[in-house]
């Protein structure tokens, strides 16, 4: 059976009579853009869910349209947004970023509004398939504990010398939506405060390294597990219950190398995310991708890999059954909480190729093996704890920039 | 077998022999107004000024358009990236907000025409193309 609901259609019309255009300047100082994707994805495996794909042919778990309207004020100063519409259910619709840009001189940019979080290379720019050469960029590093926008400012400061370039960006701003673990929206409106960054790029010829630290105050209370820890305390079982704190803090580090030239390019990056509480593991990822271009086509194959560090909960609680119903309830109850959070790794291997077959247009596909080597990796839905899952993940997908 | 078989079609591509060399004998020129004729700028400098860092200095690039001759030999040998790759960090750049791409001119005659009108522009054109006084080659490629 072929899901294909209703904004994909609209989607891929649009596309089939689309002439390829660009920026459209209305006037002299708006100017609006935008961008599309539509992806099909297919997954090799009987009862599992991958990103939203299972083994049925489907195009809503990335397609999306977006426009950027984008009005200046005079040369320094101009407002952008930019309102996205997502197919998948996991994903929000309507205005993803908005701000005030004030660029003093051509070194400058200061921003403040609702901005994109730039805590990898391709964060910020997750969803312009167009910018990067995956149908699917690495989940294993872009999938994690990700909230794609945060309100704040920015200031962004470049400079070029004779042989070395660089960017140095800090922000500082919070959060209040949804969270994704693993690829997967939680259930849960997470509040994160204090939210800051800073991110360092120095460029020589076709080599650029990247570095990044974030940091952020969490302060998500998730009902049902808040509820637990109360009974917890109530009953003097504070080992227990100070685990399942999901207040503190959250740092994260990314590194990043790639190095392009005419015809090739290659590209690694790492990231860490390390929490000041319990109940959140610790989570690793890192990809290493090398890549082709031959005219219009390039050719592109990625390892990636994440880990999760085990949990560490407390033993304090007698294992049920112990005779003491109450008491049963709570213990299955906590023991739970830690058997669902995900401590596994995963590794993949993704070969694929994409086609610019107009200036702003490109067809991808790809291939990706998706290799459970502990289970619990956290990205395949429906799985049981024990078995360590394995699937190849099909995905086309046509880009458009406009 | 299908993913066995795909990694070694896919390494003998990488290491397919490079496309570009029909552009190799042709040069492109680097140009300013006159009256900026202090300045020295490196390749690597006018690479990074078209990919949207400062220099120190507002000096406004000005691009040909996307599909353009002239664009693509400067895509090659300045920036040292293909078109399509170029247009993919534009792609990024733009629509993450973060820099916005170099104003565009539709031909060299206009490219010529801006770069006489607005002083604080560089441009690029072709190494044959037929440069007024007023403007100054700051650079040219192999």
């Amino acid at each position: 059976m072929i899901k294909i609901p209703g904004v994909a259609a609209v989607l891929s019309a649009l596309f089939l009579s689309a002439e390829a255009c660009y920026a459209e300047k209305l006037t002299e100082n708006l100017d609006i853009s935008g961008f599309a994707r539509v992806i099909g994805g297919y997954l090799s495996h009987s009862s599992r869910r991958f990103d939203g794909y299972t083994n049925e042919v489907s195009l809503d778990e990335q397609s999306l349209f977006a426009v950027q309207p984008s009005y200046s004020f005079n040369d320094k100063l101009s407002v952008s947004s930019q309102f996205v519409a997502h197919t998948s259910d996991d994903r929000d619709s309507g205005l993803e970023w908005a701000y005030l840009s004030y660029q003093p001189s051509s070194a400058w940019h200061l921003r403040a509004g609702k901005l994109r979080t730039p805590f990898f290379i391709y964060s910020d720019g997750y969803d312009v398939g167009y910018s990067y050469p995956w149908v699917t960029a690495p989940v294993q590093v872009y999938n994690n504990y990700l909230f794609s926008n945060f309100n704040g400012a920015s200031a962004s400061y470049y400079h070029s010398g004779n042989s070395l370039a660089f960017n140095l960006e800090a922000y500082y701003g919070y959060f209040k939506g949804d969270l994704f673990l693993a690829g997967t929206k939680l259930d849960i409106e997470t509040e994160v405060e204090n939210l800051a960054g800073i991110v360092a790029t120095i460029n020589r010829n076709n080599l650029s390294l990247r570095v990044s630290y974030h940091q952020a105050h969490n302060k998500t209370e998730i009902p049902n597990v808040s509820q637990l820890r109360s009974q917890l305390y109530a009953l003097g079982y504070n080992d227990s219950a100070s685990s399942l704190e999901s207040s503190g803090n959250v740092y994260a580090l990314q590194t990043s190398l790639s190095y392009d030239t005419l015809n090739s390019f290659y590209k690694a990056e790492l990231m860490n995310i390390v929490t000041g509480f319990e109940i959140a593991p610790e989570v690793t990822g890192y990809y290493l991708m090398a890549g082709r271009v031959i005219n219009d086509w390039t050719l592109h194959a990625t390892y990636s890999r994440s880990e999760y560090t085990s949990v560490k909960m407390s033993n304090e609680l007698p294992m049920p059954p112990t005779g003491n119903a109450q008491q049963d309830i709570l213990s299955t109850a906590y023991y739970q909480v830690f058997a669902s959070t995900p401590n596994g790794s995963l590794d993949s291997y993704t070969l694929g190729t994409r086609w610019d077959f107009r200036i702003n247009m490109a067809l991808k596909a790809e291939t990706t093996l998706l290799k459970e080597s502990r289970s619990r990796s956290g990205f395949f839905m429906n799985s049981s704890n024990e078995s360590t899952e394995n699937a190849y993940l099909y995905q086309v997908a046509w880009e458009w920039i406009f | 077998m299908k993913f066995i078989l795909s990694p070694f079609l896919a390494l003998t591509l990488l290491f397919a022999p490079g496309v570009f060399a029909a552009f190799a004998s042709e040069r492109v020129v680097i140009v300013t107004h006159s009256d900026n004729a202090g300045i020295r700028l490196s390749r690597e400098q006018i690479r990074n000024l078209f990919m949207g860092a400062s220099v120190g200095r507002d000096l406004q690039p000005v691009a040909l358009p996307p599909g353009s001759r002239t664009r693509s030999l400067f895509n090659i040998k300045v920036v040292g990236l293909s078109d399509s790759r170029v247009q993919s960090y534009w792609a990024q750049m733009k629509f993450t907000g973060r820099r916005p791409p170099p104003q565009i001119v539709n031909s060299e005659k206009a490219m010529i025409q801006h770069l006489l009108d607005q002083t604080d522009s560089i441009g690029y054109l072709t190494a044959d193309a037929d440069i007024p006084d007023d403007l100054i080659i700051i650079y040219t490629t192999d």
